[in-house]
C-alpha cells in the first residue's frame, strides 16, 4: 500500500470514528444532514482527494478519491461523497476549469436540453437532493451530450428515501440554463457517469460488507448462550467463514479499481458483479448470527445491510453487469478466452 | 481489519508476458492427451520431462540443484497456462508444488542434491501420504508408524487416497515418530518412502470417473534409512503446515473446470441470449476475482511469508466455485449442446465431487478460516 494511501485511511477514519457515529447516521433518517461530518472531511480535502487542483481537489489520483469513499461507507456516512466524486470526475472529463464547491449531487435520467437552452427532464433516485447546493445534469441536446449544472433551489424536488433511509429524491426540471452553466461533452459521458456511479457502489460495498463483518464476528465472541460464546459453535463458524470468504473477495474486486485512472467499463463490471452478489449472501448471514438484535434499528448492523440493499441496485446491478461481460466475452470467443482473462 | 482478509494487489513481473508466450508456443507444438484443466487428472512422464527440459519444473529453485531461480509469480505464470490449456501435469505436480520447497526448507544439503536434481528433469514423481484408512480430516490421529532402529526407521501401517502411487517414486509420508500423547501434534515426523522398496505394496482404487488415479498404500516392516528422515523427528507437523500456503492457493484450486467456461463460449457462440451471457459474466467476473486473489498469494509466498488463512480462503472460494460451474451452467445450455461440449461438461461433473475433499475439506477449511477470525 502507498504511503499516501495509508495516510489517507488513518486521518479519513479518525475524523468518521468522531463524527460519525451511529447516532448520527441515524440523526439522517430524522432529516438532519450530517453537516459537521461534511465540513470535517472537505476542510481536510478528503471530500476531493483524487481530483485535480484546479476543480477544488487535493491533486491526488482517483483511487485516492475511491479510498475515502470506501472508509465513509464502513461507517455508513450519509453524506453525497460519492455524488461529489461522480460530479467533480464529470465535469474533469468535461474539460471544465472549476467546480462547484459546496454539497454537490449527481442527476441521472432523460433530460433534453433546447437550442435556447432549456433544460427539461426527469430523474428519480438523485442522492441527497435535498441537501445539495448544486446539481450537476447529464442531458442531450441534439442528440450531442452535455452535462448541466443547476442550482437545488432551482428544481421541482420531491423528498423519497431509500430502502436505506437515506434521501434518494425525484427532481424535475424545466429551466434556462446559464451559457457557463453548461460543457459540451464527448457523447459517452451518460456511459462514463454511470461506470463511476457503480464505481464508488462497488467500493462502497466493499467496505460495508467489511464493517457488517466485523460488527457480527465482535458479536459473537461477546453473545453466550448455552454457556459458551456462540462462536465456539461449528454451525456459526462456517457461516462466519463463508461470509468472511465473500467480504475478501468483494475487497479484492473493489480494490482494482483503486489502481484504475479512469473508469475502464470491463474492470467496473466485474468489480460491480462481484461485490453486487456478495450482499445478499453476507447479509444473510449477518443477520442469522446476530439474531433479533441484528433486526432492530436500536443495533446499527442495519446501517451497514440497508445500504448494501440499496447500493446493489444502483447504476446497474450484478445482473446487468454480468451480461455486458458475457457478451463481451462472446464476443472474444472460447479461443480468446483465456488469453483475455490472464490479460486483466 | 482482520488478518488474513486483504490480498494486496500483486503485478506480475515484467518477464510475466515473454514468459506467457514460450508457454503457449510450447503447448501449441503438444499433441497426444485429452485436455483436462483438472491438475489431477492426466498424467504423462513424458509430458513432464518434456516440460523439465524448457525449465519449468522446479524452476523457482535454486540453479545448483537444478532450478533456474524464477520468482514464483512466474512460476504462477507457467502453472496457469498449463492448467487452462488443460495440460496433463499430475505427475510433476505435487514433486514441484510441495515435495521440492518442503525439502529446500527442512531437507539436509545431501537430501537436497540427492531428490531435487531428478525432480527439475522430470524423472523423479512424489505422492503426498497424509490420509490413512481412519484418519481423514482429522490428520493427528495417524496411526501409521516408525519405530527407531538401527540405521534407520521400521514403517509399519497405510496410507490410502494417495493420487499416483502406482505411477510415483517416493511418497512425503507422516508418520508417528512417538506414541500419541496429550499433545496430539507432537511426536509425528515427515518419511521419504521409495515406492520401488519390496514391502511397500499399492493397491488402486477406482474414483468414480473409472480412473485408476488414487491408491491404498500399505507399509510392512519398510525400512527407512535415517537420511531419509525430513527435518527434526517430531518436526511433522509444524512442516506439514508450513506447506499449506503452497498447497492450498494455487490456480489449480479454482481452475479444475475452467474448459467447461470456455466450451461454453463456443456454445454458445457470438450471439448469446441474455441469460447465457448474464452467467458467463458471473463466472469470468469470479474467475478474474480468484486469479487475482491468488497471485497476490503467491506475491506473499515470494516475500517468503506464510498466508496459511489467505490460502485457505482461496481454496474455499475457488473450490466451491469449481465446484458449481458444471451445475449452473446445465440450465442456459442451447438445446443442440454438441457432444464435445457435453464430454467436457460430464467429465467435470464426475470430477467435481474431489475439488472439496482433497488437500483439506471444505469443513477443516472453514474452521481454518474461522481460526483466521478469531473464533477459536
Amino acid at each position: 500500500m502507498r504511503e499516501e494511501t495509508r495516510l489517507i485511511i488513518e486521518t479519513t477514519n479518525r475524523i468518521l470514528s468522531d463524527l460519525c457515529t451511529p447516532g448520527v447516521v441515524d440523526a439522517t433518517e430524522s432529516g438532519q444532514f450530517a453537516t459537521q461530518l461534511w465540513q470535517t472531511l472537505n476542510e481536510n480535502g478528503l471530500i476531493l482527494a483524487g481530483l485535480p487542483e484546479h476543480l477544488g481537489g487535493a491533486g491526488g489520483e482517483m483511487g485516492d478519491s475511491l479510498t475515502v469513499i470506501r472508509c465513509a461507507a464502513r461507517f455508513a456516512a450519509p453524506i453525497p461523497i460519492a455524488e461529489t466524486f461522480i460530479a467533480a470526475s464529470l465535469a474533469n472529463f468535461v474539460g471544465a476549469t472549476s467546480f462547484s464547491g459546496g454539497v454537490v449531487t449527481v442527476a441521472n435520467g432523460e433530460f433534453e436540453l433546447s437550442e435556447n437552452n432549456t433544460l427539461t427532464g426527469k430523474a428519480n433516485n438523485v442522492a441527497f437532493a435535498r441537501w445539495a447546493d448544486r446539481i450537476y445534469i447529464p442531458a442531450k441536446q441534439q442528440g450531442a451530450s452535455v452535462l448541466c449544472v443547476v442550482d437545488r433551489d432551482a428544481v421541482e424536488l420531491t423528498e423519497q428515501v431509500s430502502i436505506a433511509g437515506e434521501p434518494r429524491d425525484t427532481i424535475e426540471v424545466n429551466l434556462v440554463i446559464d451559457a457557463a452553466d453548461i460543457y459540451q461533452a464527448p457523447s459517452e459521458l451518460q456511459d462514463y457517469a454511470r461506470r463511476l456511479g457503480a464505481m464508488t457502489r462497488s467500493v462502497m460495498m466493499s467496505g460495508a460488507l467489511e464493517s457488517a463483518l466485523e460488527l457480527v464476528v465482535d458479536y459473537s465472541l461477546t453473545r453466550q448462550q448455552f454457556g459458551r460464546s456462540i462462536s465456539k459453535f461449528q454451525a456459526i463458524q462456517h457461516q462466519l467463514a463463508t461470509m468472511a470468504g465473500e467480504v475478501a473477495a468483494s475487497i479484492r474486486a473493489a480494490d482494482s479499481l483503486a489502481q484504475l485512472q479512469q473508469p475502464v467499463e470491463l474492470e467496473v463490471a466485474f468489480a460491480k458483479s462481484r461485490v453486487g452478489q456478495a450482499c445478499g449472501p453476507c447479509a444473510e448471514v449477518a443477520h442469522q448470527v446476530m439474531g433479533a438484535i441484528g433486526y432492530t434499528l436500536e443495533h446499527h448492523l442495519n446501517h451497514r445491510t440497508r445500504r448494501l440493499w440499496c447500493w446493489r441496485e444502483e447504476y446497474g446491478n450484478e445482473r446487468q453487469w454480468q451480461e455486458l461481460i458475457g457478451h463481451e466475452m462472446c464476443r472474444t470467443g472460447a479461443d480468446e478466452l483465456w488469453p483475455r482473462v490472464a490479460s486483466l | 481489519m482482520f488478518q488474513g482478509l486483504n490480498f494486496e494487489p500483486v503485478v506480475l513481473p515484467e518477464t510475466a508476458d515473454a514468459l506467457r508466450k514460450e508457454v503457449r508456443a510450447f503447448l501449441d507444438e503438444e499433441t497426444g492427451w485429452f485436455p483436462n484443466s483438472d491438475f489431477n487428472t492426466g498424467a504423462s512422464a513424458e509430458f513432464s520431462q518434456r516440460l523439465a527440459k524448457r525449465g519449468w519444473v522446479g524452476m523457482t529453485w535454486p540453479k545448483k540443484y537444478g532450478g533456474s531461480e524464477r520468482s514464483f509469480l512466474e512460476r504462477y505464470v507457467v502453472t496457469e497456462e498449463l492448467l487452462a490449456a488443460g495440460a496433463p501435469v499430475a505427475a510433476h505436480w505435487i514433486a514441484d508444488r510441495q515435495s521440492g520447497p518442503l525439502l529446500l526448507k527442512f531437507g539436509t544439503e545431501e537430501q537436497r542434491q540427492r531428490f531435487l536434481p531428478p525432480i527439475t528433469r522430470g524423472e523423479s514423481f512424489f505422492s503426498i501420504g497424509m490420509s490413512e484408512p481412519d484418519t481423514g480430516s482429522d490428520l493427528a490421529s495417524i496411526r501409521t508408524s516408525a519405530v527407531k532402529v538401527d540405521g534407520g526407521w521400521l514403517v509399519n501401517g497405510s496410507k490410502i487416497w494417495t493420487s499416483g502411487a502406482h505411477l510415483n517414486h517416493y511418497m512425503v509420508a507422516l508418520v508417528r515418530t512417538e506414541p500419541a500423547s496429550e499433545n496430539r501434534h507432537a511426536g509425528m515426523s515427515q518419511l521419504l518412502i521409495g515406492f520401488d522398496d519390496p514391502n511397500v505394496t499399492v493397491r488402486g482404487i477406482k474414483n468414480l470417473a473409472g480412473e485408476s488415479d488414487f491408491n491404498q498404500v500399505f507399509f510392512d516392516d519398510v525400512l527407512v534409512p535415517d537420511d531419509q528422515v525430513i527435518g527434526e523427528p517430531g518436526n511433522g507437523w509444524v512442516q506439514v503446515i508450513s506447506e499449506l500456503g503452497y498447497e492450498r492457493s494455487g490456480p489449480e484450486r479454482f481452475l479444475s473446470s475452467f474448459l467447461v467456461i470456455q466450451e461454453l463460449l463456443r456454445e454458445v457462440g457470438s450471439n448469446p441470449t441474455d441469460e447465457q451471457a448474464a452467467l458467463i459474466g458471473k463466472l469470468v467476473a469470479e474467475l478474474v476475482t480468484l486469479r487475482r486473489m491468488s497471485i497476490s498469494v503467491a506475491g506473499m509466498l515470494e516475500e517468503g511469508k506464510a498466508p496459511n488463512t489467505e490460502a485457505a480462503l482461496i481454496k474455499e472460494l475457488g473450490n466451491t466455485f469449481e465446484r458449481i460451474v458444471p451445475e449452473i451452467v446445465r440450465p442456459v445450455l442451447p438445446q443442440d449442446a454438441s457432444a464435445h461440449f457435453l464430454a467436457t461438461l460430464n467429465d467435470a461433473i464426475l470430477h467435481a465431487p474431489s475439488f472439496t475433499l482433497r488437500g483439506g475439506t471444505r469443513e477443516i477449511l472453514r474452521g481454518v478460516i474461522a481460526r483466521g477470525l478469531g473464533l477459536r
